[in-house]
């Protein structure tokens, strides 16, 4: 099913490359607009072998150490309840919520070593998926730096968001979604995948009374797109041309309809990831990916709060935070993205597509009063796999109780820079087009 | 540590019939509980992406109506009804990362919430088995505990005075114990101790967690949820903690087990297919496998 705004209908149908790379990288400005070294060229082309992204985006901030970086042998008022289990890799264990994935480690890499420089929610979120922080200047998403330097793929926009909405906490939405410096062009275009597998455009509720039933004929379509479009007052056009634009390629394109048709699927793939919307929207994601779309972002929840009234149960786990972790979030997470890890691996799409989940930070390692933990900006988890990462590694360490890294931290700007790099977009690249300035590629994954 | 695949492949069609299955919309589901002598199922369930409410299967007709009517935008978990059907307990979402317990009297139709300082959220409600009082979860200043407090909301007091968390308290029937778990040990463990938190026994014993532990209306058995073969599955014991069995096995999850009144049959939210549904199965009458020899013990 397809559906437009409120609308649902059927849809039948020596110095090493690497420490050299991490050196250009990392001076990326330094190097100012000189013609980058053929090593360079050959390095970034070697490793821009990603032809999408898809990031899982877990809203809230997971906590680390009730999941992938466990310390059963911390105090008490740390370790939590949670019992661990061993992983596919020798010495590494995940929480027991976790089985699926840790028979999937082999498959891709964790950092638990991640550090930002925010403890709240939007500020954190920003420098999560841009690399820096809100102000003074808002910074281009990860995902619009992909699409600007790869353009549409057809009729479907380079960027999409999938989700409920704008990632946000409940005063205020991140600023970081989108363009920033690159501009509105390049904001992501945002869909929304329900439990079911049905999938709404809510940026197109402006076009009230067009459905993907009513749209076969093109002239049609534009006849009403231009209707729509009368309706508008000024400061309103500009949205209008994109959302026109991309209206017209998702609802016209046969095969930008087939990507959002999840019916289409198998019923057994669709079983595997689930039926919630995050698993749900991971098989979407997918099926964007295979149709070219250079970048995903599957967003956990709108909100971050995990229990609110209309909250729609983010990683914020202010309370509940076991309860929570145990009865919704870890299994959800299991089974959806170890479903798209096996997914991914079977149709050979690992090889160019980058999977990446992380969250904006982690949690506090002390239990709070209320049984649950708070914000943890300085320790916390990403997990990568697929376009030349190397699987089966943990990177970095965190020290007896989850509290500090004992290695070098990596921060969201590493990881900006690494997913820019394994995409094509090397460091000549990104200082063109001013981007991720002195962000330095992640080398332990690569 | 537990190593993964030790899951028992005789455990597999333990119980006697195929389990029943109650529901089929596959939406996300928690906290079944029979009401009316084991006519209806009241169970918590995603109604939409941002809202979990509570319905009333009538598993006479096979009809759902919501349990709690007019929530809003009010999340409502964990719902009971006391033994003597004068009250309804849920878990409301009150605010911002608050959640309340309201004790409904349904005869004068006023409602009671449950309050302590701050924020927070109160956690497995349950009616004492002489209707008299509410058992629950909190954690007011440090470790959860357990408290209880009369249905009219006064007399509130702390049950346990214990480290890790404790939650899902479960009184015997003749209300003299209560069976819960705690994570003292590493991980949740179940424990069985007096009414007024004396005389604490300990009925698990392994390195997974242990939760959920319900006690069955003939006060003999205990079902609850474990990860000890691996995936979320739900077991049945004695009430002293012996003669553990499985009745689900695999990485699918099975959880949330609640016994029906006739204590032969224990309702369970399974996910097969990655759809959740309500599952009744029937209890063996012994502990026998499908050959008819006798079970062994799987280890506490």
């Amino acid at each position: 099913m397809i559906g437009v705004g409120d609308f649902k209908a059927n849809d039948c149908n020596g110095l090493s490359r690497r420490s050299f790379l991490k050196t250009a990288a990392a001076v990326p400005f330094a190097m100012g607009a000189g013609l980058p070294s053929l090593l360079d060229v050959q390095a970034a082309q070697e490793r821009g072998r990603a032809k999408s992204v898809i990031l899982l985006w877990l809203w809230g901030g997971p906590s680390h150490i009730d999941t992938f970086d466990p310390k059963p042998d911390a105090p008490m008022d740390y370790r939590g309840p949670f019992g661990t289990i061993p992983t596919k890799i020798p010495g590494v264990h995940f929480t027991e919520m976790l089985p699926r994935l840790a028979q999937r480690n082999d498959k891709f890499s964790l950092i638990r070593s991640m550090v930002t420089t925010d403890g709240g929610h939007p500020g954190a979120g920003t420098i999560g998926v841009t690399g820096f922080k809100e102000s003074p200047t808002v910074h281009p998403n990860f995902g619009s730096i992909i699409a600007k330097h790869r353009g549409n793929s057809g009729a479907l926009p380079p960027f999409f968001y999938l989700g409920r909405g704008i990632p946000r906490d409940l005063p205020r939405r991140i600023e970081g979604y989108g363009g920033g410096t690159l501009g509105k062009a390049y904001d992501p275009f945002l869909v929304s995948c329900s439990q079911h597998g049905d999938v709404n455009i809510p940026t197109l509720k402006m076009l009230d009374g067009i459905t993907p039933n009513r749209i076969q004929d093109r002239k049609k379509l534009l006849d009403q797109l231009d209707a729509a479009h009368r309706t508008l007052d000024g400061a309103r056009i500009d949205d209008w041309e994109k959302t026109h634009q991309a209206a017209y390629g998702l609802l016209t394109d046969p095969k930008a309809k087939d990507a959002f048709d999840l019916t289409r699927e198998k019923e057994k793939t669709r079983e595997s990831y689930g039926q919630t919307a995050f698993g749900q929207s991971c098989l979407l994601a997918r099926r964007l990916a295979q149709v070219g779309v250079p970048y995903i972002q599957v967003n956990w929840s709108e909100y971050v709060e995990t229990f609110t009234p209309n909250g729609d149960w983010g990683w914020d786990t202010h309370i509940y935070n076991f309860e929570l972790l145990q009865d919704r979030h870890c299994p959800i997470l299991d089974r959806a993205f170890s479903a798209l890890l096996d997914d991914l691996y079977d149709r050979g799409m690992m090889e160019d597509t980058l999977v990446v989940a992380m969250g904006e930070f982690g949690r506090t390692p002390k239990i709070s009063k209320r049984a649950a933990r708070e914000h943890h900006q300085h320790c916390y988890f990403s997990i990568w796999a697929g376009a030349g990462v190397q699987p089966g590694r943990t990177i970095g360490e965190s020290d007896a109780r989850a509290e500090r890294p004992l290695t070098e931290p990596i921060s969201p700007l590493m990881a900006g820079t690494t997913i820019a790099e394994l995409c094509g977009v090397g460091a000549q690249q990104r200082a063109e087009m001013k981007v991720l300035d002195g962000g330095s590629v992640i080398n332990e994954l690569l | 540590m537990v190593a993964l695949g030790m899951i028992l492949p005789f455990l597999h069609d333990f119980a006697l019939a195929e389990p029943k299955r109650l529901t089929e919309d596959g939406i996300l589901k928690r906290d079944p509980y029979f009401v009316d002598g084991g006519k209806g199922l009241i169970y918590g369930y995603d109604e939409q992406d941002d809202l979990v409410r509570v319905l009333r299967l009538d598993l006479e007709t096979g009809k759902s109506e919501p349990f709690v009517p007019d929530v809003g935008d009010k999340h409502h978990i964990e719902p009971k009804l006391s033994p003597d059907g004068r009250f309804m307990s849920v878990t409301e979402c009150t605010g911002n990362l608050t959640a309340k317990l309201v004790i409904r009297n349904l005869e004068e139709r006023k409602d009671v919430y449950i309050t302590h300082s701050g924020r927070g959220g109160t956690r497995s409600p349950v009616f004492t088995p002489d209707s008299k009082r509410v058992v629950y979860a909190f954690a007011e200043t440090g470790p959860q505990q357990l408290w209880s407090v009369q249905v009219d909301g006064k007399e509130k007091k702390q049950l346990t005075q214990c480290e890790g968390v404790s939650n899902w308290p479960s009184f015997t029937p003749d209300g003299k114990r209560i069976v819960f778990s705690n994570s003292r040990e590493n991980n949740y463990e179940i424990y069985s101790m007096s009414a007024d938190g004396t005389d604490e026994k300990r009925l698990t014993e392994n390195t997974i967690m242990d939760i959920r532990p319900v006690v069955s209306p003939d006060g003999s058995q205990i079902a609850f949820t474990s990860t000890r073969d691996g995936g979320y599955n739900v077991y049945v014991m004695k009430i002293d903690g012996t003669n553990v069995r499985a009745l689900t096995a695999g990485l699918d999850r099975d959880d949330y087990p609640a016994w029906h009144p006739d204590g032969r049959h224990v309702v369970i939210v399974s996910e097969k297919g990655g759809r959740f549904d309500l599952y009744l199965h029937e209890m063996p009458p012994g502990a026998v496998n499908p050959d008819g020899k006798p079970l062994a013990d799987t280890g506490s």
